[in-house]
């Protein structure tokens, strides 16, 4: 079996305060992979992502980067950044650049890049996410669902194994959505892993490979996306409905069916015959 | 000012290395300061204008909506100049020429000085022009902070504008009192908020690997030294034909 690219082990972790915001906390991210991490508002994703960049030190257990564990001085931090690449909720929290253009180029040039790579990442990352036409608008004249996109430009730009996404979809409209996955599945189809919190069970039930169920402050269970959702008790748990999607390929017999379209399709041919 | 932000981000000259927005500008409030008033400020009034509206292509209409914040200050305040208080014998408040001439000469210097700053600032964003303070020594620190208040003015009046809209809806503001009380209200929560999104800020810069320097790619407009001089030349016309007016109606 191959080494995970990130594995994190019996982690810990209390807020300034003692509050405890992780306990035994342990995930596996493997190569390639579209990792939800999923729970309810308020559990702790957040804080968990934070550990998976380095930006929160667990006060006990481990992170491992491949083989190694994950060091906090500064050139591991560096090195650690370049390779998970972390997307917060809010775009303001992330944008602080006048123009989408420079702010897209803040990465590579921590990373220690000269100005032209790094003019031809930021054309990269834009192009990625197809906004390249938004290069020379102003930061604060952006709508939201743009905003989402620049900041995740940003990170991209540094051409991270692993893009960790906080929440994607919040605050998008179902086209905003739609535009997002078409963009994250170009990513994953070019070998990126992708790893994203959300509290959407049909989200990930329709698009991630592997599920954790997040609880407070731990990975209840991580698996395989249908096994892990089809497991009622565990979601209740969770405080978290099975997926709608599910419940109805369930109820059809045969292999069980994914895709929306295949659902509908089915159930239609089923009613009308 | 989000007419203004609007205008800077979007006219013809956005992309014209700001020197060449900015150093005529700046000759012409010079010699808007140091040449007689009477014949230089129509002239660098009506320079400054043709620029903006033929030449940046910003509507005639925002120039003079600017203008006329700064126009009305003036125009309540010019006429005091031509009156004199006298405190001996008695009081008296008295009419002068002198005075009056100091009013007219007052008030077209600071109206056509006001137009040259209104030129720049609505053909040039503001962070096109911070930049250069580098240049000129102030430290990066300085230069860095301009910049994130600059962007972080947005954020924070969209805040504050929901959070009034939302007071009012909850009638936050039926009486004065009330209003007051508000106002209060939404300047603590913005405060609390500021402090919240900068803890956020950092963990997003240090996401993207921030090490107490916030550099980014410094913007491609080259500047056009033909264009430069062009500028140049029609703003020392403009001096020129002033002093030659002055001497003859001297």
């Amino acid at each position: 079996m191959t080494v995970p690219l990130l594995t994190v082990r019996g982690v810990d972790y209390a807020y300034p305060g003692g509050v405890m915001a992780l306990r035994n906390l342990n995930l596996t991210v493997e190569k390639g992979q579209k990792l939800a991490i999923l729970g309810p508002n308020g559990s702790g994703k957040t804080t968990l992502l934070l550990h998976l960049n380095g930006a929160f030190q667990p006060t006990c257990g481990e992170i491992r980067l491949e083989d190694r564990p994950a060091g906090y001085d500064r050139r591991s931090l560096t090195d650690w950044r370049r390779r998970v690449g972390l997307v917060l909720q809010e775009p303001d929290d992330q944008l602080f650049a006048a123009t989408v253009g420079q702010d897209v180029s803040f990465g590579p040039l921590n990373l220690g890049l000269t100005a032209v790579e790094t003019r031809e990442r930021v054309g990269e990352a834009l192009a990625a996410l197809r906004i390249d036409h938004l290069a020379d608008r102003a930061t604060h004249t952006l709508s939201f669902g743009q905003k989402k996109r620049v900041a995740m430009a940003g990170v991209l730009a540094m051409r991270p194994e692993i893009l960790a996404l906080d929440e994607p979809t919040a605050g998008l409209d179902s086209h905003g959505v739609a535009h997002l996955l078409d963009a994250l599945q170009r990513l994953h189809e070019a070998g990126t892993t992708l790893v994203f919190s959300t509290h959407d069970v049909e989200l990930a039930y329709a698009w991630a490979d592997q599920a954790a169920i997040f609880q407070d402050g731990t990975v209840l269970r991580q698996g395989e996306t249908t096994a892990v959702l089809a497991d009622r008790d565990l979601l209740q748990q969770a405080r978290l409905r099975p997926p709608l999607l599910l419940e109805l390929a369930q109820l059809l017999p045969g292999p069980l069916l994914r895709s929306r379209e295949a659902v509908l399709a089915q159930l239609q041919e089923r009613l009308q015959g | 000012m989000q007419a203004i932000d609007h205008h800077a981000w979007t006219n013809r000259w956005r992309n014209r290395h700001p020197v060449e927005k900015l150093l005529p500008a700046l000759t012409l409030l010079a010699l808007t300061l140091a040449l007689p008033p009477l014949t230089i400020g129509p002239l660098v009034l009506a320079a400054t204008l043709l620029a903006t509206v033929r030449g940046a292509g910003i509507p005639l209409k925002t120039v003079l909506s600017v203008l006329a914040a700064p126009a009305a200050f003036l125009l309540a305040g010019a006429p005091f100049l031509a009156i004199s208080v006298r405190f001996h014998d008695g009081f008296s408040v008295q009419f002068s020429p002198d005075g009056l001439r100091l009013a007219v000469d007052t008030m077209v210097r600071a109206l056509a000085a006001t137009s040259c700053l209104t030129a720049l600032i609505l053909t040039t964003p503001l962070t096109d022009l911070v930049p250069l303070l580098r240049r000129v020594g102030v430290p990066t620190g300085i230069v860095e902070l301009i910049l994130l208040i600059y962007r972080l003015i947005f954020v924070f009046a969209e805040r504050a504008l929901t959070g009034r809209q939302a007071q009012a809806a909850r009638l936050g503001y039926s009486s004065v009192p009330r209003g007051i009380r508000s106002a209060g209200w939404l300047a603590g929560a913005l405060f609390q908020r500021a402090l919240e999104r900068a803890q956020r800020l950092e963990l997003g810069l240090t996401a993207r690997g921030y090490a107490g320097e916030l550099r980014v790619l410094p913007s491609e407009c080259a500047l056009s030294w033909s264009r430069l001089a062009l500028s140049m030349t029609l703003v020392g016309l403009i001096g020129l034909t002033s002093s030659l007016l002055a001497r003859g109606l001297a």
